[in-house]
């Protein structure tokens, strides 16, 4: 073994180490430095930014499954038809099962989706992007028969108040990104699990060799998705105040795997990061509120988003290429 | 059996469509008609084009999906500058920007190395905006009635012109595919990037030229459209990249890369196309429409599934493929 601690580093091997520790958290700081500049008043207030980082958890939260998903190589493209289908099926029946019940519904709908697709890929054999890709459609067309294309509004106090009251000062839905996460982290670094979701990742055919049940492993991790889908579903509907059967999640798949992906953990699988996640999460968040905020054109935010998003997957390409490593 | 499902491998989704098509002539009288089936046809022929471009791009070992960015990018350019110049020089610079586009995916993607999900994803974003910002966000009328003969006319008052060019760069792309060096570098930098490296293709060019590729085949589809209602919409067609995709994939053609099958592609464009009339026959509605796309995706990709094991095993036990 190399005790990694003594072998010597030139001055570009440790430019490109700063760059994959610090180069998001520098992103989000010059972003939120940027606009306090810029628009100070309306920005750089607390409020705001707890108004900013109660957004992002609806990304955030469902960005987490997806990391262990792209870990282990697979792809979730039904994220965004799965969020509304639980999300109706959960808000459609509240009145009769109360809130409490309504929520708890939302979260099993969305684990047991996720429990299908787990299913579909490893027992059908179907690959993960074309089977979640035929689940995109079939989800949505659920959801909209199911309701009849029509938005299930949500009366319920107790499932208002999840995405929209405070606690000690800060809104629930923070308390329940962190939750998440702390769970999620537990998972990938104190479990063995975690341990087998990185093997798969990196290949296949040795973890299933050393005594990995693949497929259950990917099971799960589908399942864990449709899991922090449901937590995810349960939050949007709440700060919404109802659950549309078109509009919700529409082209969330998209924002969910972007900010993985730009949180640093490879397509290719097998590595992955937890923290990047969420920080690309605020990232996204903090660029869309300041950009609001400073009226920039709806339109130019769409040119800037796009254009933020490949400038920060170019620097973590920096960062191998400094580093001497190739992808 | 490893012989017929030799054959089905090339000619699966042809089988669909005759089932569909003995199905439909027995539902329903008007599919008997000459106008209906070419109607069917040109419905198809979009989704089709655009997916002739995608199975390069799959092939290649990568994707696209700012095909529908592409159409809508076409659409306004061609609504700005028809007043001005005319048709044909506002087609061809048009096609020539969306190239462009296309040129500006594959080198970031192949120079600097972003992944084709988010590099295609985020020009997806920022070209939408674009065309939003060129027009203000508002559908821009086009004046000059004429340019209609360019996507909604009929060649020998029968057959629809959007049928023809789907004809056109079928062939085109099918012999570029399969009959040329360009086309076996593109199937191998698919199977395996870094051979193809050593063995001294220039990946690079092969890469971004197909981005160019697809691009160009959005853009067509593009005029088409924006010819047919006279408009030009910043926003055309949303949701459009993923029913491309589908169609690609149902035509047979692997992710995994350095396999496409364009004859399957071109008939899984008209499937599609025919699932969608049935369904209209039916009176269902549109929800109905996503649900069996849905299905049958997985149900051609379940088939196809057992196929490929079936190949495989029956290879374990020495019967010669």
């Amino acid at each position: 073994m190399i005790d990694e601690s003594k072998v010597e580093l030139n001055s570009k091997q440790k430019a490109g180490n700063f760059i994959g520790s610090f180069g998001l958290i520098i992103i989000l700081l010059v972003i939120f430095g940027l606009f306090s500049f810029l628009i100070p008043g309306v920005y750089f207030t607390w409020v705001n930014l707890r108004d900013m980082i109660r957004f992002s958890s609806f990304v955030g939260i469902g960005a987490i499954g997806m990391t262990f998903c792209i870990m282990t190589g697979n792809f979730d493209i039904s994220v965004g038809s799965m969020l509304a289908l639980a999300g109706v099926l959960g808000a459609s029946l509240a009145p009769r099962i109360s809130g409490v019940g309504g929520v708890i519904v939302t979260i099993i709908v969305g684990l047991f989706l996720g429990f299908i697709n787990g299913v579909f890929v490893t027992k059908l054999k179907i690959p993960a992007f074309i089977t979640t890709l035929g689940m995109l459609f079939v989800f949505r067309a659920i959801a909209y028969i199911y309701t009849n294309n029509t938005p299930q509004y949500i009366q319920d106090r107790f499932w208002i108040s999840i995405g929209n009251k405070t606690f000690l000062g800060l809104p629930i839905p923070i308390y329940i990104m962190a939750v998440c996460y702390g769970i999620a982290y537990l998972l990938l670094k104190k479990s063995p699990v975690g341990r087998y979701i990185i093997a798969v990742g990196t290949n296949s055919r040795a973890a299933t060799l050393s005594g990995i049940n693949v497929d259950n492993i990917k099971i799960l991790v589908f399942t864990l998705i449709g899991l922090f889908v449901g937590i995810a579903a349960v939050i949007n509907a709440s700060m919404l105040g109802a659950a549309n059967p078109g509009m919700m999640g529409d082209g969330w798949e998209f924002q969910v795997i972007t900010a993985v992906v730009l949180g640093g953990t490879a397509l290719s699988g097998g590595s992955g990061s937890l923290g990047g996640t969420l920080l690309a999460a605020l990232i996204i968040i903090f660029l869309k509120t300041g950009m609001s905020n400073a009226q920039v054109n709806s339109y130019w935010q769409q040119v800037a988003t796009g254009l933020v998003l490949i400038f920060a997957v170019s620097i973590n390409k920096l960062k191998f290429w400094l580093i001497g490593q190739t992808q | 059996m490893v012989k017929f499902l030799k054959v089905y491998e090339k000619i699966g989704i042809f089988i669909l469509i005759v089932a569909a098509s003995i199905f439909l002539t027995i539902v329903s009288p008007n599919f008997r008609n000459i106008d209906t089936i070419l109607g069917i046809i040109m419905q198809g022929s979009y989704g089709a084009i655009i997916a002739v471009g995608m199975t390069l791009a799959i092939t290649s070992g990568g994707f696209d999906l700012s095909v529908e960015a592409v159409m809508g990018f076409t659409s306004v350019i061609l609504a700005m500058l028809i007043p001005q110049m005319g048709f044909t020089l506002s087609i061809i610079i048009a096609i020539l920007a969306s190239c462009f586009v296309g040129m500006v995916n594959g080198v970031l993607i192949t120079k600097v190395g972003i992944s084709p999900l988010i590099m295609t994803l985020a020009m997806q974003v920022i070209l939408r905006g674009t065309s939003l910002l060129i027009t203000g966000g508002r559908q821009v009328v086009i004046a000059q009635k004429s340019f209609m003969t360019i996507g909604a006319s009929k060649v020998f008052n029968i057959i629809p012109t959007p049928i023809i060019y789907m004809v056109v760069i079928f062939i085109a792309f099918y012999l570029l595919l399969n009959q040329t060096t360009f086309g076996r570098h593109i199937a191998a930098v698919g199977s395996n990037e870094q051979a193809a490296r050593m063995s001294g293709l220039n990946v690079t060019i092969i890469k971004t030229l197909v981005y160019v590729l697809v691009a160009f085949t959005a853009s067509i589809v593009g005029v088409i459209r924006t010819s047919q209602t006279l408009i030009g919409i910043p926003t055309m067609a949303p949701g459009f990249t993923l029913n491309v995709l589908t169609i690609a994939i149902l035509g047979g053609t692997s992710l995994a890369g350095g396999k496409g099958n364009l004859i399957g592609t071109f008939f899984a464009g008209i499937f599609i196309s025919m699932i969608y009339y049935g369904l209209n026959l039916l009176n269902v509605q549109i929800f109905y429409q996503f649900l069996s796309v849905g299905l049958v995706l997985l149900f051609a990709l379940f088939v196809d599934g057992l196929r490929i094991r079936y190949l495989e095993s029956a290879k374990v036990k020495g019967i010669r493929i």
